[in-house]
């Protein structure tokens, strides 16, 4: 290998060592499974060094990889194959045991977030977790900001039907 | 939502996401992958660039009798590794190597081998560059590592036209296979879809979706004619 392919391959090196474990929560969130935000989230790495010398604007590899992401499993969440099946509705008292206890807050959160569409969910966790403004979120997603803004009402509703008062138990005391 | 709400809701997705069990995977594992993914889609290319040979190869024995039984272009097929079915023209040029006259110059490729289709197949994706040769330097598109049925082709493909960014997609279903894909919800401005029926009795779609600003998504008057060189291809 040359000295050019060197040094992208440290350079994919370190992106991997600094982002993975921020790539693996993303993609547990976006699709609610360990194993499969595993396999969503080596699948954008994979891509990523395949692409690594096309993508120009180094700058911006958090964006492609967030879409890459998103797409991935929005896309799977369509395949006839693949369908996400219907959870059954989470279970609000489960909080009532430890409304500050982690464990509670993640099993709670994230079967909420299972009901609700996949776009909508895409579309929350880019706001509450990777912490995107409305237009940045939109540039992700391809679509307006004022889709943007109806998918996140839309997805805090969902989330809120389902998870009824306990999702204001689940927030931290503020 | 006041800035305050956002900011629980924040601290609550980031408590929900935390404490995640050891990775599944590591450095060492993407870059194999990606090595093999580079690997299998080079000897597709190879593959495609061989079974033209070979077939040429067997119209010329079968023209000049005496002159070979098309062994030399089987010999020449072989080397190849196993790219998720593109050898399958390449052997093909000698099993099917009757009356070079009968039939298309190039059999069609037809089914993948296996029950696990790749969602980026390499022997497709090169015939993709056949009937869209702008997308020879596309990155592809994300897909996950799950399987796609037995005998199905896919290719995902991030692409531009025109500046306009998109996802394409191409994919093959054999004789028989259900879902068979059926268009997608009508919507011009960002999704354009075309279809056609493959010489191997399957179903070739075409679907391109707008993912940036633009009016149309990419080649979105081409999708037709591409699927109309796909299909007596597959």
């Amino acid at each position: 290998m040359n000295e050019a392919g060197n040094a992208d391959e440290e350079a994919f090196a370190a992106y991997f060592r600094a982002r993975r474990e921020h790539v693996r929560r993303t993609a547990y969130l976006l699709c609610g499974d360990w194993h499969r935000a595993d396999d969503h989230a080596q699948s954008a790495f994979v891509a990523l060094h395949r692409n690594w010398r096309r993508i120009r604007d180094r700058g911006a590899l958090d964006a492609w990889m967030r879409r890459t992401l998103v797409r991935a499993v929005v896309d799977e969440s369509r395949r006839p194959w693949r369908r996400e099946r219907a959870v059954a509705e989470p279970d609000p008292g489960a909080v009532a045991d430890g409304a500050g206890d982690g464990v509670a807050t993640r099993h709670v959160l994230v079967d909420g977030l299972r009901t609700v569409p996949p776009r909508q969910r895409a579309v929350l966790v880019l706001r509450f977790l990777e912490g995107l403004d409305v237009a940045r979120t939109a540039e992700v997603l391809g679509c307006s900001e004022g889709t943007v803004k109806s998918q996140t009402a839309h997805g805090l509703a969902a989330l809120r039907a389902a998870l009824g008062d306990a999702l204001d138990d689940l927030r931290p005391a503020g | 939502m006041t800035d305050m709400d956002e900011a629980r809701l924040a601290e609550t997705f980031r408590a929900a996401a935390g404490a995640a069990p050891p990775a599944g995977f590591d450095h060492a594992d993407v870059v194999r992958a990606s090595r093999r993914a580079t690997a299998r889609r080079r000897a597709a290319v190879a593959g495609s660039a061989l079974a033209v040979v070979a077939v040429i190869g067997v119209g010329v024995a079968v023209t000049a009798p005496g002159g070979g039984n098309g062994r030399d272009a089987s010999v020449a097929a072989a080397p190849v590794p196993a790219p998720d079915g593109a050898p399958e023209a390449a052997a093909g040029g000698q099993e099917r190597s009757g009356p070079a006259d009968a039939g298309p110059p190039e059999a069609p490729l037809g089914p993948s081998e296996g029950e696990c289709a790749p969602k980026q197949d390499p022997a497709l994706r090169a015939l993709v560059e056949q009937a869209l040769p702008e997308t020879a330097d596309a990155t592809e598109a994300p897909v996950t590592l799950e399987c796609a049925p037995g005998g199905s082709r896919a290719v995902h493909l991030e692409v531009e036209d025109g500046g306009v960014a998109g996802l394409l997609v191409v994919q093959y279903l054999p004789p028989g296979q259900r879902p068979r894909p059926g268009a997608p919800d009508a919507r011009g401005d960002e999704i354009a879809y075309a279809a056609a029926a493959t010489a191997s009795g399957g179903e070739v779609a075409i679907t391109s979706t707008r993912t940036g600003p633009g009016e149309r998504p990419p080649f979105a008057d081409r999708l037709a004619a591409a699927a109309a060189v796909l299909a007596p291809r597959l």
